[in-house]
């Protein structure tokens, strides 16, 4: 038997990565498979105000920093949140405030330096043990972040790829989704996503023992329900307006092809799982910011899913 | 000055509309639905009913502050449920919440049928003129436990459209009703005395076929069955024994507080506040306004001895059908000031919405509960499961088949079952006790997490707002349950099922409490036993991963 343990969404938090990187000794797991949204969505400037002293802003609350151990704190506090600190000036920001391109720049240079700590990370706390983390960016994670996990020991890029997971299952894995109301920098539209899928799919040997781990969930699953927006991208009725945004693409494979197995993400609010004929299809949900690895275990044997549970971590 | 960079990514919605939030806060405190309904079996209390209405405010903003606080520290966690496993462990949050939100719900069920006959299908058969069906659908037993089987595919109905659906729905229910019940208080405000016992007395007995002298015969029958309570006035004493059948109608301001997005901030902590408390406080205006209109025409007194008359009746004390032979519905009342049938339709159709608007919502916790439970293998995985068109059939099952049974011995008051209706408040005030609690100790407890959080600098006095909020909160709900426990009345030698029914002298009720929590805990540990045998360690799979 086979357990993985799978999460997704972390989107930059130290604390979900590195609980993450421990959850193989923690729940007895042969493999960790991380579904994709590494990188983080925000940056806090930490304004110098002179000497010692910064002002910096967390969720609109106001934090006047005077000495070094309240800036060591909160910018841990940042960086639990996945957010990213950044060490500035009153003028630099007033530079920042008209030149989009340039922030666009810090951000990718500190979503890359926490993805680089984080696979030297990885190599640190895995080595001595058998574990390895088969990873995918998502549809949120620049192309840079590519380069750098192709460079670790331990963190394997899937995208793409048709893997030999154990002796009897096989994954496929895309962190590509479906078209977004953001306009992210790994969406496609549905014909597009089929022919990822099949480009997998036909190298499958046993497709039935397959596991699908794909970051968008399949439409109309369960797993795919996030609030109904406007065109100003507020939620409507207050939230109490849900719809399915899963790709189409994807239940038709789905239901084409019928895996043992179905990984997901995407959709922090859609925590579940659900069947499509006779695939499993998870979701494990996302409360990155909360520091809470939100995950699943799943005992695979040879023909079926042995046990599966949803994990609070 | 930027004090924030937010990049383009999936999730990163914008703030809702604060008047959204007031209206589905605005409806789950149901002025309506559960006011009406409260306010006519709270015919026998000393304490004045405006008092009670703003010293039970002062104590529900608590509560809003409570989940305002909640919801910003872990937004779309599922609400209790997860709220109280996090930071408890899974025990108690489990059987809690279990309890509150799935099995107490059952017993809801037969209190929205009462409501759907009350506020819609009787009047609405009166006004079109179907005295013999109207009569029926008032009267006891099988025509209540029809309304429920009633109430409860209209549940089920909500379910199979979604949600998506049903907020709309929803929402064009408020400008209905909202036009309803302005008309009602136009009319309550520009009657008089003598003109509403005229149109009593001749609508009455159009509609349902009663006997001149009605109005005379019904104080009486109210005087007989001890209407007391007063518009104003009693002491602090009388006025806090009232509220514990008063939250019958406004405990539930927080019934669907949500949060989408993130990298939301304080902002958003108060616009969730802000909607919510706009709520509760126009309800509590409104109810203000509503009294006040129904002393100047219908009279304070007539309309407490009405309510007394009826639920004397009903609830078995005298065997003789009230002088008015169905429930006092305000509206009802103050549409007999008009004898113009369509103005009577059209206002009893508007008034309907408050019922279609607000009963959908029924079992949408429970269907949440159901499924988290299921999720983390508390429950068979079968009960979260869909079918083909996307329906939680199973956990639809697991709703309706006990609530129609609960219904049935509600409806036909098997044992006496009738008189537990405040149960169904009790059930989810307990969960809201633990729920109470864990936000008193969330700062202390998961010190990272609040810390944090979009309130971490919220503090009175050095200590935690949702601290402070929820130990004034849980004193609130402490007091509350004591007194249902140990019911005043009955305590002083008083006979009878006291003032709230639910004492530990009710057997029934002690007996449906005490099922539903062996049952939650049954499940919890049996399941957990189970799934142990199979591999799954539940208390592992709960425990936070260590970081370092």
């Amino acid at each position: 038997m086979t357990t993985i343990f799978f999460a997704t969404d972390v989107h930059g938090s130290d604390i979900c990565w590195s609980k993450f990187l421990n959850a193989g000794k923690f729940y007895n797991a042969d493999r960790l498979i991380l579904g994709g949204d590494m990188t983080g969505k925000a940056v806090v400037p930490f304004i110098h105000q002179g000497g010692q002293n910064y002002r910096v802003t967390l969720l609109e609350q106001v934090f006047n920093l005077t000495n070094e151990d309240e800036l060591t704190d909160l910018k841990k506090r940042v960086r639990s949140r996945g957010y990213y600190p950044y060490m500035t000036t009153p003028d630099e920001i007033a530079e920042l405030e008209k030149d989009p391109a340039r922030v666009s720049k810090i951000f990718l240079q500190e979503v890359l330096k926490v993805v680089q700590q984080w696979m030297d990370l990885a190599d640190k706390k895995l080595e001595g043990t058998d574990l390895k983390v088969y990873c995918s960016p998502g549809n949120d994670d620049m192309d840079e972040v590519d380069d750098i996990i192709r460079s670790s020991k331990r963190v394997m890029l899937m995208e793409g790829l048709v893997t030999q997971l154990d002796d009897d299952h096989e994954m496929i894995t895309s962190g590509w989704s479906n078209q977004t109301p953001w306009q992210t920098h790994r969406e496609e539209n549905e014909d597009q996503l089929k022919v990822r899928y099949e480009a997998m799919t036909s190298q499958l040997k046993n497709p039935h023992t397959a596991i699908f781990n794909i970051h968008v969930p399949p439409y109309k699953s369960q797993l795919d329900e996030a609030p109904e927006l406007d065109k100003d991208l507020r939620p409507v009725l207050a939230g109490n307006s849900m719809k399915p945004v899963g790709s189409t693409a994807l239940r038709a494979a789905i239901e084409k092809v019928q895996p043992l197995l179905g990984l997901h993400g995407h959709i922090h609010e859609g925590r579940g799982s659900s069947r499509i004929g006779k695939t499993l299809c998870i979701n494990p949900g996302s409360m990155y910011e909360q520091g809470t690895l939100l995950g699943a275990i799943v005992q695979l044997k040879k023909n079926k899913i042995e046990n599966y549970v949803l994990t609070t971590g | 000055m930027s004090d924030l960079f937010i990049r383009k990514a999936t999730g990163l919605v914008r703030s809702w509309s604060v008047f959204d939030a007031f209206v589905y806060a605005f409806f789950s405190i149901n002025f309506v639905t559960l006011g009406f309904y409260a306010f006519s079996q709270m015919y026998f209390f000393g304490g004045g009913m405006i008092n009670a209405l703003l010293v039970s405010a002062i104590f529900l903003i608590f509560e809003i502050i409570v989940y305002a606080s909640l919801i910003a520290v872990m937004p779309r966690s599922g609400g209790d449920y997860v709220w109280m496993t996090r930071i408890f462990g899974g025990s108690i949050g489990f059987i809690l919440s279990i309890t509150g939100w799935w099995f107490t719900l059952w017993l809801w069920t037969p209190v929205y049928g009462d409501m759907l006959r009350q506020v819609v299908i009787t009047p609405i058969l009166g006004v079109l003129g179907m005295k013999d069906a109207a009569l029926w659908f008032a009267g006891k037993g099988t025509p209540l436990f029809v309304s429920s089987l009633l109430a409860l595919a209209f549940v089920s109905l909500v379910i199979f459209l979604g949600m998506k659906t049903y907020a709309r729905i929803q929402k064009w229910s408020f400008y209905a009703g909202m036009l309803g019940l302005l008309i009602v208080i136009v009319l309550l405000f520009t009657g008089n005395p003598e003109k509403f016992k005229a149109g009593f007395e001749s609508n009455s007995a159009a509609l349902f076929g009663t006997q001149p002298g009605l109005y005379d015969a019904t104080v009486a029958a109210g005087q007989a069955a001890g209407a007391s309570t007063p518009l104003t006035g009693g002491s602090i004493n009388l006025i806090f024994v009232t509220l514990p059948w008063l939250v019958f109608f406004n405990l539930w301001p927080n019934w669907g507080a949500t949060l989408y997005g993130e990298v939301r901030g304080a902002t958003d902590y108060k616009r969730n506040f802000s909607g919510m408390a706009w709520a509760l406080g126009a309800v509590t205006l409104l109810g203000i306004v509503f009294f006040l209109g129904v002393n100047k025409t219908i009279g304070w007194d007539f309309y407490m001895q009405a309510n007394g008359a009826w639920w004397n009746y009903y609830w078995g004390y005298v065997p003789d059908v009230s002088p008015l032979p169905v429930w006092p519905y305000p509206a009802m009342l103050a549409v007999f000031l008009t004898s113009n049938r369509l103005v009577q339709i059209i206002v009893m159709l508007l008034m309907s919405c408050w019922w279609f608007g607000w009963a959908g919502t029924l079992f949408l916790s429970s269907t949440r509960v159901i499924f988290a439970a299921a999720f983390d293998r508390l429950l068979p995985e079968k009960a979260a499961e869909l079918n083909s068109s996307g329906t939680p059939v199973n956990a639809m099952l697991l709703m309706v088949i006990p609530a129609a049974f609960v219904s049935y011995l509600y409806a036909y008051d098997v044992g006496g079952f009738i008189s537990i209706t405040l149960a169904a408040t009790q059930g989810i005030a307990i969960m809201y006790f633990g729920t109470a609690i864990a936000a008193i100790i969330l700062p202390y407890k998961k010190k990272e997490l609040f810390e944090a959080s979009p309130i971490a600098q919220m503090k009175v006095a050095g200590i935690p707002l949702i601290t402070v909020a929820g130990v004034v909160f849980a004193g609130f709900l402490g007091f509350l349950l004591v007194e249902w426990l140990f019911d005043p009345w009955l305590n002083t030698g008083g006979e009878g099922p006291g003032l709230y029914g639910i004492s530990f002298k009710n057997t029934n009720s002690m007996i449906y409490l005490g099922v539903c929590y062996a049952l939650s805990a049954a499940i919890y540990y049996g399941f957990k036993s189970y799934r142990k045998k199979g591999g799954i360690d539940l208390d592992k799979v709960q425990a936070e991963i260590p970081v370092e």
